[in-house]
């Protein structure tokens, strides 16, 4: 995270908050989702409407009125889907809740119905131009936004999330392993501990090569800064169990 | 300073961050669940205490963590959570058509008064080239014809309007286009500022002159009448939003052109929220355009005096409303900063 994309929020118990910005490429990425989605909405709902109606000649029967009204309403169904969503998820479409996006006010409250009008409202002057202005703007403002975030007041922030069960209570330890027990309080850096249970949770992830050579490698440090023998090649891993499930222990 | 070989740290570092979060966790997942209520609901009394007694904890979590544990997930999920909360308690009402309307009524006109230069430049290059496409076709008809689109010229030399082809098939679904199409041409006025005024400036004359050529030719077919009528009931209107666009384009471009003494970027940002109240107006003035032009402008419908002073009459009122607002915005806070210097 780079730190100019933070928006700080000042509180009256004097500590820092900041909302992560969130920049061009998750933006993007989520109104393709939301377009997308859209789209298939329209294709759906056509596709079952002409299997009972002549859609055609019934346009075609319309007053001009009725024209208009219905070219108004189809630019409206794009506004329309982004606002609706936005104010019953609070701040999120379906694509800005797929990559963690959430549209919130300056001080950091999630949006209202007007906002939201205001803000997708403004889309109508970007959308002509292949949303180059959103794209630039939101690339160049300090706050990341776009037109319509301008004058509605709001941002987009990034939401991350956060699993809190890393943090579980810990595994029972074999026998063998208590020699640590004594060193393990301090060994581990509370990021360090991070890492660790970082490559515990996906390792399964790795090919069997990379895999051994990572704990060992792993293993090795942390054994030599505990004043240890290194564990042979196919302990590592049970090495590292312990050593996490130690510092996981109420001290 | 968090390493490990830091010394004194096994005495004074609190316990682990395991241990931490273990001991914690029920109040913070307690505090998102209350926090995600404010928004979906009520709260009763009591909770409404909880939630502001959990914040106060989290809080205090929130600077344990930064300094005991800093870059573990557990700060990260504190300050997420925090900032939520924190938004969720000290919430200010502030409704967004309150802030809709502030634009349009004071803030709006307050731009548009305040970049006197900009509206002059943008009004004399569209005045100027449509005199000057006038001109041009007047005295050499084939002089601009090549800014005139296909469609029109063969139209013109059949000795037909256009607009009659583009009206009377579906005057609704044609109103919609007009809409989109006067407002794309407003927002590429307003984002080629980005040229530094270059484009915008390209973009206004030619349209000026494009008009001015056409009224030239259709004049000339014998059509002049029958055009004027088109236009008479929407075209002021749409000029004068197109020139408010071309503002806003010129105010963005002085960011770029003359920052003064601030960085670039900053003055960009600075003059595109400026430009962003002025597009403000354009939005509603061009929906007003494509009301006017899709109901009253195609032939027959009303009389001609009455269109021109529809057109007209609402041109005016646009202006004069514009004028005053703007300075009546500009003359409060001019006063709010007299105020503030005196005492």
């Amino acid at each position: 995270m780079r730190g100019d994309d933070q928006w700080p929020v000042e509180t009256p118990e004097q500590v820092a908050l900041s909302l992560p910005l969130s920049g061009v490429g998750a933006r993007g990425l989520a109104s393709l989702i939301d377009l997308l989605a859209v789209f298939l909405c329209w294709m759906v709902g056509l596709f079952v409407y002409s299997i009972w109606g002549d859609l055609l000649g019934q346009v075609q029967g319309l007053s001009w009125i009725g024209q208009l009204l219905l070219v108004a309403a189809v630019l409206a169904a794009g506004w329309g889907w982004d606002v609706a969503w936005e104010v019953a998820w609070r701040g999120q479409t379906p694509g800005k809740r797929a990559l963690g996006l959430r549209v919130v006010r300056l001080d950091g409250a999630p949006v209202g119905l007007g906002e939201s009008l205001v803000r997708n409202a403004l889309r109508v002057v970007e959308l002509p131009l292949g949303y180059a202005p959103a794209v630039l703007a939101v690339a160049l403002s300090t706050r990341r936004q776009r037109l319509g975030d301008l004058v509605a007041g709001t941002l987009v922030v990034q939401e991350r999330r956060f699993d809190l069960s890393r943090y579980g209570a810990p595994a029972a330890v074999e026998a063998r392993w208590v020699a640590l027990k004594v060193r393990a309080p301090g060994l581990l850096a509370p990021a360090d501990f991070e890492r660790l249970f970082d490559f515990l949770l996906r390792r399964a992830e790795f090919e069997a090569a990379p895999r051994a050579m990572l704990a060992k490698r792993l293993a090795a440090a942390l054994a030599v800064r505990a004043g240890l023998e290194p564990p042979p090649p196919g302990e590592a891993e049970p090495f590292l169990e312990a050593l996490h499930a130690f510092a996981s222990e109420e001290p | 300073m968090t390493g490990p070989g830091a010394g004194r740290g096994a005495v004074s570092r609190p316990r682990g961050v395991a241990a931490f979060v273990r001991a914690r966790r029920a109040g913070w997942e307690r505090l998102d669940a209350l926090v995600e209520q404010v928004g979906a609901g009520r709260l009763t009394v009591a909770e409404v205490e909880e939630l502001d007694r959990l914040y106060r904890r989290a809080i205090g979590d929130l600077s344990l963590a930064r300094t005991a544990f800093p870059g573990t997930d557990a700060e990260g999920y504190l300050a997420q959570l925090a900032a939520r909360a924190f938004a969720a308690l000290y919430r200010r009402r502030r409704s967004g058509w309150s802030r809709a309307l502030a634009l349009i009524r004071s803030e709006g006109p307050a731009e548009v008064v305040r970049h006197g230069r900009a509206l002059a430049l943008a009004a004399g290059l569209l005045l100027g080239g449509l005199l000057l496409g006038a001109l041009v076709t007047a005295l050499d008809p084939e002089g601009f014809a090549w800014l005139i689109p296909a469609g029109v010229r063969e139209a013109l030399a059949a000795r037909r309007l256009w607009t009659d082809d583009l009206l009377t098939a579906a005057p609704g679904l044609a109103g919609g286009a007009i809409a989109r199409n006067n407002l794309s041409v407003a927002a590429l006025c307003f984002a080629l500022g980005l040229t530094g005024g270059v484009g915008t400036a390209l973009l206004l004359a030619g349209n000026g002159a494009l008009l001015g050529a056409v009224l030239v030719a259709a004049w000339r077919a014998g059509l002049g009448p029958g055009l004027a009528g088109f236009v008479a009931a929407h075209g002021p209107v749409e000029l004068s939003a197109l020139v408010l666009a071309g503002q806003a384009g010129f105010v963005l471009a002085a960011g770029l052109v003359t920052p003064g003494e601030w960085p670039r970027r900053k003055a960009l940002a600075r003059r595109g929220r400026e430009a962003a109240r002025i597009l403000a107006l354009v939005a509603p003035l061009l929906l007003l355009v494509a009301a006017v032009e899709a109901t009253v402008s195609p032939a027959g419908r009303f009389p001609l005096p009455a269109r021109i002073g529809l057109g007209l009459g609402l041109a005016v009122a646009t202006w004069s409303y514009l004028w005053r607002a703007g300075r009546a915005a500009a003359s409060a806070s001019a006063a709010r900063a007299g105020r503030g210097s005196s005492g």
